[in-house]
């Protein structure tokens, strides 16, 4: 009986033992669980907090070797892009450029600052230094991550014939229709200033995006485009207008002639198709006569390029061809190219071009600058 | 401010006007009921008509979730898309990530 009674006594007593061991598991598991749902609602606030910051932008090296002068390794530029975003109602968006001269040096500049104020679904109000909306090239497939090729179209680098940036305010927005996807621009800015070839010829039309108005009258300006997402074929149509002047002078002591009319024209197009990249663009700068200038008479900057690129199915290279065409009030600067290339893409934002430039200069009767170039690019 | 350019200035601004006002109108009858959540199935679809139509596309593996906000905001700029088509393309992402 003393036995049993033992035995019943050391059952219970392992009963209440095991009982409180898997009470304290069971509070360890709670603890843990506990633990994981507060990291789980911490790791959501990623999804949605009010105030983001993100930096973004690209990068590119290379190589160009032109003929008759000596190949030389190059690094083309770096552009981090800073973004400041708080909800869905404004985001301030900065885009530097840094590069090296041929001397070494660096340089760096704003291309640009704007404060971005979501004012519905259908339109921002864009304030600040803006890439110009007039076409396609200048504000959305420069950044050599996303440009096919080595280098710019002849005609679309900076202060040629398409218009690089501006200062003013822009709307901007989209909005749908039965026909497609339509998005549009439209701004008011500083606008471009003429830059004198001495004694009385202008050189070239400066739109680097101008902290001042010299002569005082805006140019007003944007562009409307449609996306037909079915064909794939988005097409746009820009123009601008307003006035510009010649500034002579040096940093802080600049002086401003009288207004002379401006005008800008573009169409661009971009249409993918069976396995085909395609895109092409038209721009066209004009400055008017002014009689009391230095350099009375006015003249007309116009660029095109029409580009095809092939992706091979089930490989990673890419070919790409280009023709650009480059007129200018200056026989000396006009050229036209064809572009040969061919790209490696080592992930969606990475890529390895290599290509072959045909450069002549018509107008000049010249034949120059045929040039080898190679390209790394990265976008991040 | 001369004449031809007070008469240039009114011209665009009527245009622009016209132009903002034609957004609200024809979005105002074409919209559907806004979803502030995003729809994942639409957002897919703006995710692969949109991207190439400057870039190649980018896997939504790519970026965290939140930066997959600023970059949708910024591309909002940059290509002219909704608020409706951000929201949509980031429910997306955010989906796949």
């Amino acid at each position: 009986m003393k036995i049993k009674l033992t035995t019943l006594a050391c059952m219970l007593g392992l009963a209440v033992s095991a009982n409180a061991l898997a009470a304290t598991e069971l509070e360890k598991l709670r603890a843990e669980v506990d633990a994981l749902n507060a990291k789980a609602i911490e790791w959501e606030e990623w999804k949605a907090p009010k105030t983001l910051v993100h930096l973004a932008g690209y990068a590119d090296v290379g190589y160009a070797d032109t003929k008759g002068q000596p190949g030389s390794f190059n690094v083309g530029t770096f552009s981090p892009i800073f973004h400041y975003q708080f909800s869905d109602m404004v985001m301030l968006e900065a885009e530097l450029e840094f590069g090296i001269d041929e001397a070494g040096k660096s340089e760096v500049g704003v291309d640009y600052l704007t404060i971005d104020y979501f004012i519905n679904d259908y339109v921002a109000l864009i304030a600040g230094k803006f890439l110009s909306p007039l076409g396609q090239f200048r504000q959305n497939l420069h950044p050599s991550w996303i440009n096919k090729m080595a280098s710019a179209p002849v005609g679309f680098g900076h202060d040629q014939a398409a218009p690089n940036a501006e200062v003013g305010l822009m709307l901007k927005g989209g909005f749908s229709t039965d026909s497609g996807s339509n998005n549009y621009s439209l701004y008011i800015g500083n606008g471009p200033t003429l830059e004198l070839e001495a004694p009385d010829e202008i050189e070239m039309i400066e739109t680097p995006g101008l902290n001042k108005d010299g002569e005082g009258k805006k140019v007003v300006g944007g562009r409307y485009g449609l996306f037909f997402p079915e064909q794939q074929l988005d097409i746009g149509v820009s123009a601008a207008t307003g006035e510009t002047s010649i500034r002579q002078g040096t940093a802080g002591s600049y002086t401003y002639e009288p207004g002379r009319s401006y005008d800008a024209i573009g169409f661009d197009f971009g249409w993918r198709v069976i396995g085909l990249d395609l895109r092409g663009e038209y721009i066209q700068q004009e400055v008017g006569d002014q009689a009391t200038s230095v350099a009375p008479t006015g003249g007309q900057w116009t660029a095109w390029y029409v580009q095809a690129a092939y992706k091979f199915n089930s490989s990673n290279y890419e070919a790409v061809v280009r023709l650009s065409d480059y007129d200018t009030p200056h026989a000396s600067q006009d050229r036209n190219q064809t572009a040969i290339g061919v790209n490696y893409i080592f992930a969606s934002n990475f890529i390895g071009k290599l290509n072959y430039e045909f450069n002549e200069n018509p107008n000049a009767g010249q034949t120059a600058d045929d040039r080898v170039l190679v390209q790394l690019a990265y976008g991040f | 401010m001369n004449t031809k350019s007070f008469n240039t200035y009114k011209s665009l601004f009527a245009g622009l006007l016209l132009m903002t006002s034609s957004a609200f109108v024809n979005t105002g009858i074409a919209a559907e009921k806004p979803n502030l959540t995003g729809d994942v199935g639409r957002g897919a679809k703006s995710w692969v008509d949109n991207c190439m139509r400057c870039h190649n596309a980018r896997d939504p593996k790519e970026l965290r979730d939140d930066q997959w906000i600023t970059t949708t905001f910024h591309m909002r700029i940059r290509a002219g898309l909704t608020g409706q088509e951000v929201r949509d393309i980031i429910a997306f992402l955010q989906m796949s990530n």
